[in-house]
């Protein structure tokens, strides 16, 4: 009989050590997942300007593209500075933004559909910005992780029990356009290639 | 549906117990092997040497192949390293879902065959290996790559790899060997010479054995991989990219290809995200009956694709 209520006990011990590391390895790899969104705004920042002087020449009139590549390293490299999650994340999708339009202008314009370093300009912002949208990616994940965990039963003991608090994450404000659906945007997209 | 850990520890056990197996198995057929030829060459019977034999041969061989199952694996499918000049979209499409999914970046394979197909091999997150043909990285668009890349990273995350690697190595390698031991013991039929035709009787015997194991040996595979893996990479693969559209295409894609890959045999062909023998792609699944389905270790690609359009 002693031996049962001590082996209950043991399990207990084991199953709030694992679930008390589990709280505390999640919260070490969410901080480490924001300093790579940091790390990755910080390459997009190094890279701008080399894209921009090898394209200069062929983007001559394209201004308008031009002045958005050099206000999104801007407010990039402002973001890093100040070192703010949300900041790095608004300036994250100055890029990701950017491409349509870079995209439309080479569309328009048959010389520089057919020239390889707009093309490598292209496949390079967009990689660029696929790895910033991955590194908010991997922080949105384990913050859902942490946050799903700390509210469930049976986890929540272990939790309230060690005061682990609820983490932001990525912040994204709850009212706005983004959160509402026109009825433009419901309909599926056309695409012509 | 299991979580992750549970998957996890899943294939942690399964590998465990296939390591025993094999251990097991070296041990007792080098010791069967070494005490006939020991009778053979007019030794006495029984006693220690033999035993310590086959101790010291199956544990270099079990430990060989558990720690070195990626590599031999990559060799067998002739495969080289990638770089950054030839394979550049192949890297970045690699290293940007490794961030997404929160994986250090495993090591990057290319086998120079124009059938597209990929495979995950290695032991644990930190030595995982993806490997994909030159067909692949040619016939897919960059959003049909990440899909494929993503499902790959799946299994590394599920330690699918583990298990099916060391299942190739230990459990494949010996229907390979009996492969080879009955070719030979066919093609060695016709010599008759005294002294050959020993050793031809042998090697027949060996043969026979084999081919008898074989086809337990294949069924084994199948038992210890189960087709549910291929779904759950699958799902795996829409949770990091976050849309199923690029695998479906690269599934159609890679199914309908003709091509056949030289680089896979019985034992890798498991391994890959697509059958690469092309006995269940999408023509010809509506007339192939449910009893050849059961020995498949893949699902068929309709299924999967259904599957995944419930999805999106």
């Amino acid at each position: 009989m002693i031996y049962v209520v001590i082996g209950i006990i043991l399990v207990l011990v084991f199953w709030v050590i694992s679930t008390y590391n589990f709280f505390v390895s999640s919260k070490t790899r969410i901080k480490a997942s924001i300093q790579e969104i940091g790390n990755q705004l910080k390459r997009q920042t190094d890279l701008i300007p080399n894209l921009e002087s090898s394209a200069k020449g062929y983007l001559k009139h394209e201004k308008g593209v031009f002045e958005l590549l050099t206000s999104a390293r801007k407010q990039i490299a402002g973001a890093i500075e100040s070192g703010d999650v949300n900041k790095m994340a608004k300036a994250s999708s100055a890029i990701s933004d950017l491409l349509p339009k870079l995209t439309i202008a080479v569309e328009d314009n048959p010389e520089l559909k057919a020239d390889t370093v707009i093309n490598k300009l292209i496949d390079e912002l967009r990689d660029t910005s696929d790895k910033v949208m991955y590194s908010r990616r991997l922080l949105i994940d384990l913050t859902a992780d942490y946050n799903v965990k700390r509210v469930s039963v049976p986890s929540s003991f272990v939790a309230s029990v060690f005061k682990f608090d609820e983490l932001k994450g990525l912040e994204t404000a709850e009212t706005g356009d983004h959160v509402t659906v026109s009825s433009d945007e419901m309909k599926s997209p056309k695409v012509n290639l | 549906m299991k979580n992750i850990y549970e998957v996890r520890l899943a294939n942690k056990i399964k590998s465990t117990i296939i390591v025993v197996l094999f251990f097991l198995f070296v041990l007792i057929s080098v010791y069967f092997i070494s005490q006939a030829l020991g009778i053979y060459l007019g030794y006495k019977p029984g006693g220690f040497g033999f035993l310590g034999l086959a101790l010291i041969v199956s544990g270099i061989s079990t430990f060989i192949s558990y720690y070195f199952s990626d590599k031999i694996v990559l060799g067998i499918s002739g495969a080289r390293l990638a770089t950054n000049k030839e394979d550049k979209l192949f890297m970045s499409v690699a290293e940007n879902l490794c961030i997404g999914a929160g994986l250090p970046k495993p090591k990057l394979y290319i086998i120079e065959d124009s059938a597209p197909n990929a495979f995950a091999t290695g032991r644990d997150h930190k030595h995982s290996v993806i490997c994909i043909t030159t067909g692949l990285s040619d016939k897919l668009t960059r959003t049909e790559l990440e899909g494929v890349i993503a499902h790959e990273l799946t299994h590394v995350k599920n330690l699918d790899i583990r298990l099916m690697s060391i299942v190739s190595v230990m459990v494949g390698l010996i229907a390979l060997l009996g492969d080879w031991f009955f070719r030979i013991s066919w093609h060695g039929r016709s010599r008759d010479n005294d002294d050959k035709n020993q050793l031809g009787a042998v090697i027949l015997i060996l043969g026979i054995i084999f081919a008898i194991l074989s086809p337990i040996i294949a069924k084994l595979i199948q038992l210890a991989i189960s087709r549910r893996r291929e779904f759950m990479a699958d799902a795996g693969s829409v949770e990091i990219t976050r849309q199923p559209d690029g695998l479906i295409s690269a599934l159609k894609k890679i199914s309908s290809d003709t091509e056949a890959l030289e680089a896979a045999n019985k034992a890798t062909a498991h391994l890959y995200i697509v059958s690469p023998f092309k006995s269940n792609t999408l023509g010809q699944e509506r007339t192939v009956n449910k009893l050849a389905n059961l020995f498949n270790t893949h699902p068929p690609i309709a299924e999967r694709i259904a599957t995944l359009q419930k999805m999106s």
